[in-house]
């Protein structure tokens, strides 16, 4: 039996020798972590292959290292994701079991678009008692229009550096892209004015950054502590809460369950708003730029005594 | 055994004090809590009967630099009072090496089966299936060398080859006790469905099967009373596995179901064995987390024994039927409730039993396989 085992590892050997000696792939593969960075990274390399491991249905903490994601990061050129640990409890397992040389802790296949962003509230000290806290500061940087033309022109300079043919092309878009989005920008600072002072019930703080911009408040949690799904007493003490008169809406995410945001709107007679957390395959919230003008659509639509002026 | 832990426990305490400043050149220290209560005493079970711990680990993980990690995983377990001190893991890893190759050298978890390369805190319910009790004492980990290769396909598939010096199974005077080799394919059938299916090959050599050597193979029979190797071994051992996932638009945060099922055959016992002497067992596993902190299981697992006594065997089997609840608090929180019904034969201590855990994690957590 020790000579047919000695016979068959060295026929595992050829087997493998076989397969990756196959002719190498013309294509650029990309693997997003979030749709948010297929949706920035596909702007400025249209032709590259992409696989998306979230998509708007799906809490991107929560995400299994599952076999698919395996292979899809073991063939990519790059992956994109947002860091700040958010993809804490999977991305480390996927990089680890794909092996990918290229997608490594410090090699340029591997962009995360926290490390070119100031994050919203870094903690020094932080514990499991707090809930899931990030050290590093709030994750969810995307939705920041001020914070978003620094990622892409980092993303940018380092596609263009993975692929120096077409860096002239990827540069190019960029400048279109960033024209594009400060035109946008400029609409929603707008826009703002209308919606400054006014204040929303949240479930995490998947859109803070675009409410913080915006000047909408939004201290007011369905969740206990960061992580934690909202509970019967949690809820309790929210409803007594004072400045719960002044909120306009409650306000969560696609992926989220909706009975906890439906039972407080039962209580207070306050819409829900369901929105996307990132962009879709819709048309109408496709791209980022879309995604944050259709968000500020549906608040707008949700205070509707705007038009009034400010409270 | 006690003595050598002491520096690694100070170390780590160490680590736990020291400024957050440096902590990213530290390593990441984590530590799980498992504790117990169980009302009977149960047939092949690793736990004892009314309070106890379980599997308590100190773990200690980083980088090593741009190629290597490595990790060192230490067990506190308690037997018959007496508590103890194991080195579940220690060993050095690669970190993307060219061709899809995957290195892992030192003490690690062999990758057999579904469940024997996962961390029995990862498990849902309070003990592994009858079938990897049996055959590979919960969880088959020894010193050796892995190596892994992922195949350059569109669909998942990864085959591996590893050499273990194999006491930890049975002992013996073998240099490369055990051989073990596995490959796994994997994908999704949807955004919502995922699947993985393998198939190991455990390969014994310090199972003695010549006519000169029945002395030793004597010596096996009854085992060692607490070990952690297997009870029941065999030359060859063949594990089949396969998983299924769906949750509803693969938001695995609101809802999960997962059925997995593992078949495993163990033949050529030892000297005396005849081709009628083989090990066999299987379970199929459900499990529905059915709201973010609540799960709920069910497991049903045969297996199907030769016990050696001398020349001759002793049949026995065992049914098993397991029920769980489960509430997280959080991500690194769990309490456990289940109940288990034993019907067995050529099983005196075979019982039914509730039993109550807890499995917590402290510090770092590492991120869970599939």
């Amino acid at each position: 039996m020790g000579t047919d085992m000695r016979y068959s590892i060295w026929l595992i050997l050829a087997v493998l020798t076989g397969l990756i000696s196959l002719p190498a792939r013309a294509d650029f593969h990309v693997f997003a972590c979030e749709p948010e960075w297929t949706a920035l990274a596909r702007v400025f390399i249209p032709d590259a292959h992409f696989t998306t491991a979230t998509s708007y249905l799906q809490d991107p903490h929560y995400i299994e290292a599952r076999p698919s994601l395996i292979a899809a990061m073991s063939r990519a050129d790059i992956a994109v994701c947002t860091g700040a640990s958010l993809e804490a409890g999977w991305l480390p397992a996927l990089l680890q079991r794909a092996g990918n040389p290229d997608i490594q802790t410090g090699q340029p296949g591997l962009f995360f678009a926290s490390d070119h962003a100031q994050l919203f509230a870094p903690h020094d000290h932080v514990d499991r008692s707090m809930g899931d806290v990030h050290p590093e500061g709030n994750p969810h940087v995307h939705l920041s229009p001020d914070q978003l033309p620094n990622i892409a022109k980092a993303l940018a300079e380092r596609l263009g550096a993975m692929r120096p043919d077409n860096s002239a092309d990827i540069f190019a878009r960029y400048i279109k892209w960033r024209v594009n989005w400060n035109f946008h920008r400029a609409n929603w600072q707008e826009r703002a004015k209308a919606l400054q002072g006014r204040s929303l019930v949240i479930q995490h703080t998947g859109f803070s950054y675009l409410l913080r911009w915006l000047g909408i408040g939004a201290t007011m949690d369905l969740e206990p502590k960061p992580g934690l799904p909202p509970s019967a007493s949690h809820l309790n003490q929210l409803l007594a809460d004072p400045r719960l008169e002044d909120a306009a809406a409650i306000l969560i995410a696609s992926h989220q369950n909706q009975k906890p945001a439906q039972w407080l709107s039962a209580q207070i007679r306050k819409p829900i708003l369901v929105l996307p957390g990132t962009v879709t395959d819709d048309s109408k919230t496709d791209t980022l730029a879309e995604l944050i003008s259709e968000i500020i659509n549906r608040l707008e639509s949700a205070m509707p005594e705007v038009a009034n002026g400010s409270l | 055994m006690l003595n050598r832990i002491v520096p690694f426990t100070a170390l780590s305490l160490a680590l736990l004090t020291s400024g957050a400043e440096a902590s990213e050149l530290n390593p990441d220290v984590s530590l799980t809590l498992d504790g117990h209560y169980k009302q009977n005493d149960t047939a092949l079970s690793h736990r004892e009967q009314g309070f106890g711990l379980g599997h308590t680990e100190l773990s200690l993980s980083s980088p090593i630099d741009d190629l290597f990690s490595g990790q060192l995983t230490t067990v506190f377990e308690e037997h018959d009072g007496e508590s103890e001190v194991l080195i579940e893991e220690a060993y050095l890893q690669t970190n993307g090496l060219p061709l899809g190759l995957n290195v892992r050298a030192g003490r690690f978890l062999s990758q057999v089966g579904y469940l024997n390369g996962r961390h029995m805190h990862e498990d849902d319910f309070v003990e592994r299936p009858a079938a990897y009790r049996a055959l590979l004492g919960s969880h088959y980990y020894d010193t050796g060398l892995r190596i892994n290769a992922l195949l350059h396909t569109p669909f998942y598939w990864q085959i591996g080859a590893e050499a273990f010096n194999g006491n930890q199974l049975s002992e013996g005077a073998e240099d490369i006790g055990v051989y073990t080799l596995n490959t796994r394919v994997g994908g999704d059938f949807s955004a919502a469905q995922s699947w993985q299916a393998g198939l190991s090959y455990l390969h014994n050599r310090q199972i003695s099967t010549d006519e000169e050597n029945h002395d030793h193979a004597l010596d096996h029979e009854h085992g060692h009373d607490h070990s952690h190797g297997a009870s029941y071994t065999g030359k060859n051992l063949y594990i089949a596995d396969a998983i299924w996932k769906w949750s509803p638009n693969g938001n695995t945060r609101e809802q999960q179901f997962t059925l997995s099922a593992e078949y495993l055959y163990a033949d050529d016992l030892n000297t005396f064995a005849t081709s009628d002497d083989y090990h066999e067992g299987w379970y199929v596993s459900g499990v529905h987390q059915f709201a973010p902190q609540w799960s709920a299981g069910i497991r049903y697992g045969e297996v199907d024994l030769r016990e050696a006594h001398g020349d001759h065997f002793h049949s026995q089997r065992l049914k098993e039927t397991d029920v769980m609840l489960a509430w997280s608090r959080s991500h690194f929180s769990t309490l456990r409730l289940q109940y288990t019904h034993q019907s067995a034969t050529g099983f005196s201590n075979a019982d039914n039993t509730v039993a109550l855990q807890y499995v917590v994690s402290l510090g770092a957590h590492g991120a869970h396989g599939y």
